[in-house]
Order: structure tokens, then sequence, then C-alpha cells
């Protein structure tokens, strides 16, 4: 392993502001939550819902609530609040917070205005409504917070309706300002009837009204900061940015920027008021197609004289700012599970409508920008490749890979993800709004979620649903085979007949028998997480609006919808499947141990799985499963061909449903961390996993199942996908895309050589490949955990010389030799 | 048309340019004593242990049916491994991964559908290699699959020690792209000391090769005490210089990192506590090779 990856090239501002970051809790100035209420005894200002994603948290709810609820400061509603609908007194009440009583700061030296971001406002609602949302969620007996943990403890996932992951249409306030929107909305409102203005519709477009007005009475208040600072400054250069900062919120966001560093001023703060609208931080509220939209300012910036240094330390301000969103967790730790990636994605390059590349000068400013304030976890980049992808591009990419522990950017392949996306305009028949001609231009949120920009709310991160809890159901005929224990008071759940009877699994002759029961168990499990689902979706419809937001995504204003409530023009909720390779290889084993080859008898299999494969004999027989079972993930057709055949079957499954508000189903693969946590809920499976091991990582093989290294590995990916058609075209059933992860070894791009062969193995991606990759340069700690546990690492490619091996079949000390080599790097 | 296999490598990035799938054919008539890898030597198949995978379940003594497996408290192994029948009962039924038959048959047809499944990696310089033992011991299996995958439009490198029939290597010409070619040492006595065979084939195959424009790397084996002594890399060096220069020269530095696959073939191995190649020493040859040279470059892990 090389050195580790430092920062660089950062000027005495950025270098102050970076370390003055990583301070962290030692900072004097942080932009942890500010708690505020309305003062009703029934007020809240913390919504559970949208963590019932972070299992982790469960047991805090009643802390949480509690604690924000007590240091809340109070802002008095005017009389007649609650009057008003929900959308109003939330969009009044979120802009008298952050206007009024959030203090406005500036950091020395920072080129850009907007901090103190993170809220936790009132949720505005009445008695009534408090009590009606209430008793939804804390029932006792049957409410939305129990049978979401029962449902997380006995190993189907979770699910709930989150904040943030999309693309608001950031490119209008940048381009048109605000006044625009607001100018939009008025006319709109001046068009409605009497009886519309009255009703939903009225009220939806006051909300977004006045919530459109938060950004330009921010602005006042920074720009009079920055002249008010700009007087008691000493220094001349400082003081000229200050007044230029103050300049350019007299203009930003509410008119047009007229410059890249007031498009940039006034992206941030449209981005950072979307956070404070939700109240929520930073999850996968993402900035779409950066390169391309900031472009014309880059370009008329250079013209008039500003430097691409200049706007690269604009652009690092940015990226200081964007991890200020952890700060509302910097009383937990940084280090914290929930805390690990919010996910402010933004996109860089990919392809124009006839495939022709879109990469620019800016797109390689970005870059820069990247390579030098890495390693920092946010902004997340996403770079977009793509047959036309030109060399210059992948040069770049490839030294960036291979000069990083990791990847320092996720990489997107536009022609597996547009193929999704056009599927789902297919099933959903919205043609007109995906299609050939525009589905170029799509972009991803919080991790590698496909989506459009600017129209689209695909609520990537909101269902995750274990398949390995159907195959579970299968051999249980529709029970549990093991106990499941309530994670809050240690109490087992009893095992009643959850699932469809499918049949006695002892009675079936054949594989195909077994996997149609197992089929209609995942129908069941796909069912059950729509149903849970669907009820948090419709309490935050009812309840939890976020105006501010709804202004960004076209749709509202025209149905007079909150994004809450259906209002965006495109609407999906994405399953995220979990455990997919664990479950192919599951069903693989099961179909080798008790088919193919009568190893043995589903009674022994089910004992050895509630036995957690442990005793002499089981030993032997999961070594069977491990080692002779076929597995997903190494270009072998058989298992290849049964990950393709589940994946179409799920992934058009799900579309059969649609939430209250009509949003449609639609799937994706993105396990987040739930594979590790989740490991130790669910029960020992046929494939060899025992109970706390992990599981299968999204689209990912099993660990170490992919025997034949990272070129079959990536194949099996793209053929679980669909492949491709009988005409060459690509097929891809998950609209969402699939989280895809590599390891490679760092003597495998040693040299500029080496660099170009990594470059045709992300070519070859582009055909063969998924819809996303990261790829990690492993390390030394990486090899000594390969030597504890040889069975997760057996596709470990390291050089030995002259030829590659599998780190895991040499012995023990040429692992040490070998680690020690990496760890010196003597080529 | 069957070839005798023992492995393919996927995303081989050490086999020349680009990234290739390297298949390797089983068999070679040299005997290097320093072999990295002695699982290709022989022409039929071998039983390779692997005793960080097994389980200690005797699956494989109870099933042998020729009773050569023994087990003692080091675990299980070989009583005589000559009496072997290799019938791979024992693989079939070791339910983990400990016991591996490396060497395989399998159709020249079948064999090339395997090596093009990474085609998309190739790009414009990788492709497919053909590797050993030594490849043209199976001259028409090699040469109907070289056929074959260039009728495909796939770049084939072989891989190869030189030690045969010039004809042999005419035949593949027409359907290599590049030929890997390595010369160990010049001296015709020392040759044949450390290789078993004469070098003569292999001297006049390169003048051969090289006289017809082929795109050709050499490559030279540092071994110390056969390979590695200046005077043998300048004799190849001026042969070099006199026949036709190669695209690129690589001096392979030496280690013993292969040592555990003559344990799991029982056999012994005089290199086994060989140190690795001084780097300074490594430069030095370098230098000394680019005098004539001057594409000459060394590789490899080497030490201070």
């Amino acid at each position: 392993m090389g050195q580790i990856k430092q920062p660089k090239n950062l000027s005495p501002r950025i270098q102050w502001l970076r370390d003055y970051y990583f301070k962290g809790f030692d900072r004097e100035w942080n932009n942890e939550d500010r708690p505020f209420t309305t003062g009703t005894p029934w007020d809240s200002n913390y919504n559970e819902m949208t963590y019932y994603v972070v299992p982790e948290t469960y047991t805090f709810f009643s802390t949480f609530t509690a604690g924000y609820r007590y240091g809340a400061k109070k802002i008095e509603p005017p009389k007649d609040f609650f009057k008003q609908s929900i959308a109003e007194r939330r969009a009044w009440f979120v802009k008298k917070a952050i206007v009024e009583n959030v203090p406005q700061e500036i950091l020395p030296g920072d080129l850009l205005c907007g901090a103190n971001f993170n809220l936790s406002a009132s949720l505005c609602l009445d008695k009534k409504e408090a009590a009606d949302k209430d008793k939804v969620i804390l029932n006792k007996k049957n409410g939305l917070r129990k049978q979401t943990f029962e449902f997380h403890d006995k190993g189907y996932g979770n699910c709930g309706p989150t904040s943030g992951h999309l693309q608001p249409g950031y490119e209008i306030p940048v381009k048109y300002g605000f006044k625009h929107v607001n100018d939009d909305l008025k006319a709109r409102y001046a068009k409605l009837s009497e009886d519309e203005k009255k009703g939903s519709k009225g009220a939806q477009l006051r909300a977004m009204i006045s919530a459109s007005e938060m950004p330009r009475d921010l602005a006042a208040k920074y720009s009079d900061l920055c002249f008010k600072k700009a007087e008691n400054e000493a220094d001349e250069t400082r003081k000229a940015e200050l007044i230029q900062m103050g300049e350019n919120l007299k203009i930003v966001p509410w008119l047009p920027a007229q410059n890249f560093w007031q498009a940039v001023q006034s992206l941030w703060f449209t981005h950072m008021l979307v956070m404070t609208d939700e109240s929520y931080p930073g999850p996968g509220v993402s900035f779409g197609r950066v390169d391309q939209y900031l472009y014309p300012y880059y370009k008329k910036s250079l013209e008039e004289g500003m430097s691409p240094e200049f706007m690269k330390e604009v652009l690092k301000c940015m990226w200081i700012h964007c991890n200020t969103a952890y700060d509302a967790m910097i009383r937990v730790g940084m280090d914290q599970g929930i805390t690990a990636g919010y996910g402010q994605l933004l996109m860089l390059s990919g392809c124009g409508k006839n495939g022709e590349d879109l990469t620019n000068d800016l797109t390689y400013l970005f870059l820069d920008v990247i390579d030098e304030m890495s390693p920092m976890l946010e902004p997340k980049p996403n770079v977009r490749l793509h047959r036309n992808t030109p060399e210059k591009l992948l040069d770049i990419v490839c030294s960036m890979i291979a000069e990083s522990q990791g990847a320092p950017f996720l990489l997107n392949f536009d022609e597996r993800s547009m193929a999704g996306l056009l599927h789902e305009a297919k099933f959903a028949g919205i043609q007109k709004l995906i299609n050939e001609d525009n589905v170029w231009d799509y972009g991803s949120v919080g991790c590698l979620e496909n989506t459009m920009i600017g129209n689209d709310r695909s609520q990537t991160v909101d269902v995750n649903l274990n398949f390995l809890k159907a195959v579970e159901l299968t051999l249980g005929n529709g029970k549990d085979i093991v106990p499941y224990t309530d994670k809050l008071w240690g109490k087992v759940y009893k095992s009643g007949q959850d699932g469809p009877e499918t049949g006695d699994p002892r009675m079936f002759n054949t594989f195909t028998e077994f996997y149609s029961a197992f089929k209609t168990q995942t129908k069941y499990i796909i069912k059950r997480i729509v149903d849970l689902y669907n009820v948090g979706d419709a309490l935050r419809t009812k309840y939890l609006p976020t105006p501010y937001l709804s202004c960004l995504v076209k749709g509202c204003a025209d149905s007079g919808k909150d994004v809450t409530q259906g209002g965006a023009e495109i609407k999906f909720v994405t399953v995220e499947g979990v455990t997919f390779a664990s479950t192919v290889d599951s069903l693989l084993a099961v179909k080798y141990l008790i088919y193919d080859k009568k190893v043995c008898t589903v009674d022994r299999l089910i004992q050895a799985l509630k036995e957690n494969w442990e005793g002499s004999e089981n030993e032997k027989l999961r070594a069977i499963a491990k080692n002779k079972a076929p597995k997903y993930g190494r270009d072998d057709e058989e298992a290849d061909a049964l990950a393709q055949d589940f994946m179409k079957f799920w992934a058009n499954e799900v579309p059969k449903y649609h939430t209250t508000t009509g949003h449609q189903y639609r799937g994706g693969m993105l396990s987040w961390n739930y594979w590790v946590g989740d490991g130790y809920v669910l029960f020992a499976s046929p494939d060899g996993r025992r109970r706390g091991q992990f599981l299968s990582n999204a689209i990912c093989p099993s660990n170490g199942a992919d025997i034949n290294g990272p070129t079959s590995n990536i194949n099996s990916v793209g053929t679980a996908l669909g492949g491709k058609d009988e005409s060459g075209k690509y097929v891809n059933w998950l609209p969402n895309g699939a989280s895809h992860t590599i390891t490679l070894s760092p003597s495998l791009i040693r040299d500029d050589e080496h660099k170009a062969k990594l470059k045709n193995l992300l070519r070859g991606c582009v055909e063969n490949g998924g819809t996303a990759l990261q790829i990690n340069i492993l390390d030394v700690a990486t090899l000594k955990d390969a030597q504890k546990n040889p069975e997760d690492y057996r596709h470990l490619l390291v050089r030995v010389t002259g030829y590659n091996a599998y780190f895991t079949a040499i012995g023990r000390e040429l692992q040490n030799e070998i680690i020690e080599r990496e760890s010196h790097q003597q080529f | 048309m069957e070839a005798l296999i023992l492995d393919i490598q996927r995303m081989s990035t050490e086999d020349g340019p680009g990234l290739r799938t390297t298949v390797f054919f089983k068999g070679c008539n040299l005997a290097c004593g320093w072999c990295h890898n002695p699982e290709s030597i022989s022409f039929k198949p071998d039983l390779n242990w692997y005793m960080n995978k097994c389980i200690n379940c005797d699956s494989c003594k109870d099933i042998c049916p020729n009773g050569v497996l023994i087990k003692d408290e080091s675990g299980v192994h070989f009583k005589d491994r000559s009496k072997c029948l290799t019938c791979g009962k024992c693989v079939d039924e070791c339910p983990g991964a400990g016991i591996e038959l490396k060497g395989k048959k399998i159709s020249v047809e079948k064999l090339k559908n395997e090596l093009l499944k990474d085609r998309a990696y190739f790009g414009h310089d990788g492709g497919v290699t053909l590797s050993g033992g030594e490849v043209m011991m199976q001259p028409q299996a090699a040469t109907e699959l070289a056929k074959l995958l260039k009728a495909d439009g796939v770049s084939v490198a072989i891989d190869t020690a030189g030690c045969y029939a010039w004809s042999l290597l005419e035949s593949i010409l027409p359907y290599a792209d590049i030929f890997l070619y390595d010369l160990k040492i010049f001296d015709a006595d020392a040759h044949k000391k450390h290789t078993r065979v004469d070098n003569a084939h292999i001297l006049d195959n390169y003048k051969r090769l090289i006289a017809t424009g082929a795109r050709v790397w050499v490559r030279t084996p540092l071994i110390a005490g056969a390979t590695d002594g200046e005077d043998n890399i300048k004799a190849i060096a001026e042969f070099l210089r006199d026949n036709g220069l190669p695209e690129r020269w690589e001096l392979c530095t030496f280690n013993n990192l292969c040592k555990d696959k003559y344990t799991r073939l029982d056999l012994d191995w005089e290199y086994k506590a060989h140190e690795k190649t001084k780097k300074s020493y490594a430069e030095k040859l370098k230098e000394t090779a680019q005098k004539y040279v001057p594409c000459a470059v060394y590789s490899g892990v080497t030490t201070e």
C-alpha cells in the first residue's frame, strides 16, 4: 500500500477551513441541530419515521423525542396560525426560525455564505392532528413503531418515509432566481378560482409562495453581515472579498446569477435550505449535473478574467459547507454508523442524446477540486462513464483511483443506467417524461440511485427488503424456522403462520417446486413491506409537508400538491433489495444439496440451519454448501441464470404496488450497512453463512464467492441485471441501479502501463457491468483481515511476481511477505 | 481437438500487453530448477493439496480406492504419491476445497468460448495469452486455438521457451500477435545443466522469429547461480543486438513465493530458501543489458 491519500494544493484559507472542520466538537462554532417549538403542550419537533430506515436508532426514539422537545426554543406562532393549512404553518415557521432565530455566521476566509442550517423545526401540528398522528405511530397494540420494530427484529428488513434522496431543480434558481419561482407561483395562484383558493391547492400554493421567499430573506441577512464584517476588516483583500460576498447576496439566489461565484453561492444557499426545510441533514439531497448547468457561468467568468484557481477556491468552500451537514450528529461523534455518508451527490460528465460525450473544462476543474480536497466525505462525486468517454477523462479517473485507498468517486455507467430508467418509463406509462430523447440527462442521488433531475422523487432508501427471509419462509412453510427476539425487551416472538402455506418442503420432488414456493413467499414479503411502508407514507402525506422543497420539484406547482403528497411529475418508491447474493446462493445450495446431488434431506438442512451450522457433521455439510454448490458472481452460467431469473421476477413484482399518493414501487439494490447488522438477525442460511456473519452487499457476490476475479464478478452483475437482448441492447430491470463494489490490489495499478490496464477494465464495465461501480484499492489492514478470514477473501488477487495469485490460496509466510511488500511497495 | 490445460487466469495484467485472459497448457519439455509453476511441468494431471483449507473430515482418506492416503498428526497426506491413480475420487468427496486435480482436457472450441468471456475488457491491446507449461508441446491444439481466436478478431500472445522445431512456431506464426519469449541462459552447457535441455533450438528459433518481423518481448529470469551472472546477461544482450532487438526485454527478479506450490505436490525445491534479488544488483544488470539493448528493464520484487 502506498501513502495514505492526502489533500494537496490547498491555499492557507482552505487549509484553515478544512483543519477547522476536522476539529469536530472542539470547534467554537458548529452546525448542530437547533430545535424550535410552537410551544404548545402537544408539539413535537422530531419525526421518528425518518429514522425507521436506521435500525441502530430504534432504541433511542423516546429519548430523542423528549430531548429535542426539551431543548427547543419557542417561536410564538401568529394569531390564527392553526387555522392555516399545515404546509402554510410549516413554511412560516421554518422561515421564521432560519431567518430570525438562527444566528448568521461567516467563518474566517470563507467565500460562501450559508451556515447553521440544521434545524429541528416544530411539526406545527394542532392538538388533534398531533394526537391522530401519534395514535397511528404509538398505538401499543399495532402502532407503526411496534410493527416497524417487529418487522426488523424478524429479519424482513426495514422501511419508513425518510427525507432527501432527490435532485431538486437547482438549475432554475441559479439561472432564473427565486423571484422567477415566486412570480410563477403567484401567477398560478391568481388564476385559481375562489373555491380553489379556499381549498388544498390554494393553501399549498400560498405555502410555496411563502417558502420561496425564505432564501431572499435569509440572503438579505447574510448580505448585511458581510458588509458589517467588511467595515471592521483590517485586511484589504479580505475586506474586498466580504464586500463582494455582500454584493453577491444582493443578487442571488433571488435573481439570476451573473458569474461563477454567484452561481455557486446561489446553489449552496438553495441546497442548504432543502435540508433546513426537511429538518433532516443531507441525506441524498443531490446536486445533479453540476458540470453542465454551471458551465455557462464558468465560461463567462473565465472570459471576464476570473481565474480557474479562484473558482476552485469557491468550490472548495462549498466542499467544507457540505460537510458541516454532519454537525447535526456532532454530539454522538463523527464515526457513528448514522453519520457514515449523507450522500450529497454531484454528477460529472456523461453522454448526451446521441451518445456524444459531454465532458467539459469544468468537469476537469471539479475533478481537480475532488483530488485536492479528498479524503473528505462530502459531497459525493459520481463520474458518468459511457462508450464515448474520452481517454483523457479515463486517464484522470484511473490516476485518481490509483492514488487513493478507495476511489474518491463512484462510477456510473450510462448505457446500463439509462436502460433501467427507460424500463421504468415503460412499466409506469410515463414515456412522455422519460424517453430516448431525454434519458441521457439523468443523475444519481445519495449513493448511486438513478433518477431524473428536477421533477423526480423516487424515495430511494425508504424500503429495504431482505430477500433471504423468503428462503426461510419457504423452508418453514410460511413460518420462521428459528426464534427471533424483540431487541428492546429480549422477548422471543411467537412463530406464527406469517407467510402463506406454500407446502411442506419435504414433499417437494424437484427444485422447481421449491423455487416456485420461494417465489410465492417473495411476493408475500414484498406485499408485507409495501403495506407497512404505505402506513407511514400516508402519515407523511397528511402531516409532514416540505413546501420549500416543493418549489424546486417540477409538478408540485402544476398539481398544487406538496412533494410529500405526490406532487412530483415522476414519482416512485424504490424497494432496495438486500441480501441478493446470499439469497441466490442459498437457492443454489438447496438445489445442489437436496435435488441435484442429494447430499442431504430438507430436514437435515433445516436442522443444520437451526444449529447454526455448528458441530462436525454440520461443518461438513456447510463446507459442501460453501465450496461445492455453485455461486453467483463467478460468471457461471447456471448460477447467473438463476440470479437473472430471480432478479426479473422480483423487479417485475414490485411495480404492481402504489402508495396512496400514486408513487409506484420500483426496484433497486443498495444495502447501506444492513448487510452487516441484519447478518446478526437473520437465520443461518443454506449458502453456508452462519447467523452473525455478514450478508451479501447490494448486488455484489457474497464475500469470497467471486473466485474467478474481478472481470467475472462484473460480468455476473451485468447478467443479473438482464445482460443484453438478442439485438445487443442493454437490459436493466432495476431503474434505481445497484451498488457494486470491487477491490483491487495496488500492485495492479502500480505504474502508468498498469493504470492503462485499469482503463480497459472500466471500458469493459461499460459493456458488461452493472449501473455503478465503487473501486477499493486494498490496504494492509485488508490483507491482514484476509489472513484471518480467508473464506471471505477468496477473490483477492495479488501480484506475486510475473503472475497474479489469489492471496488466500498461498501460504501464511508468503502472505506475510506480501503484506510486508504492500507496506513498502518496492516495485 | 482437445487441449490439456492447467488453469485459466482472467484479468491477467502480467502476461503481455493490456488486460488478458491467460490459459496455461499443462506439460513442459524444460525442467528449470527454479520453475515457478511446478504443477505445469508434468503432462499428466497432478493432485494438489491445500492444507489450509482442510477441515479434517477424512473423506478423502476413506474414499481412496488405492489406499494411498494416511492420516497422522500433521493431517492427511500421501503414503506414496506414485501409487495415486489420479482418479479424482478424493477431489469429488472433499467437502471443502482442500484438494484439487490440476490438469483437465477440454475441447479447443469450448476453451475458446471460455477465453472470450472477458472479451469486453481486452480493449485494443489486450487479448488471450497461451502459456504453460510449454504451450507448443501441444502444437496442434495451440495452433487451432490461436486460429479460432484470431478469426474472432482477438489478439493472441504466445508465451514460450522456444525449445522445439521451427516448423511448430512457424505454423502458429500467422495467428499470433505477440510472442513472450524466454531466453534464460546463453551458454549451451549451462543451459543444459539448469534446464535439462540444449538451447540450440531456442536461439535459432529466436533468430528466425525476429527475422519474420514478429512482435517479441523477451524475458529472462534472474536466478542466482544460474542465469543472473553478468556474463550471461551480457551474452544474451549481444545475441539480441546481433540478431534483432525485441520490443522489450524484461529481467525478472527472483523470489521464492511459489514454494507452497512445491509443498502441495509433495516436492522439495532447491530454491526455497533463496533470497530475493538485490535491488542494486538488478539495477546493475539492467545497466549492462541496456548497453546493448536499450529497451531492457527489470521487473518484480527486490530487496535493498
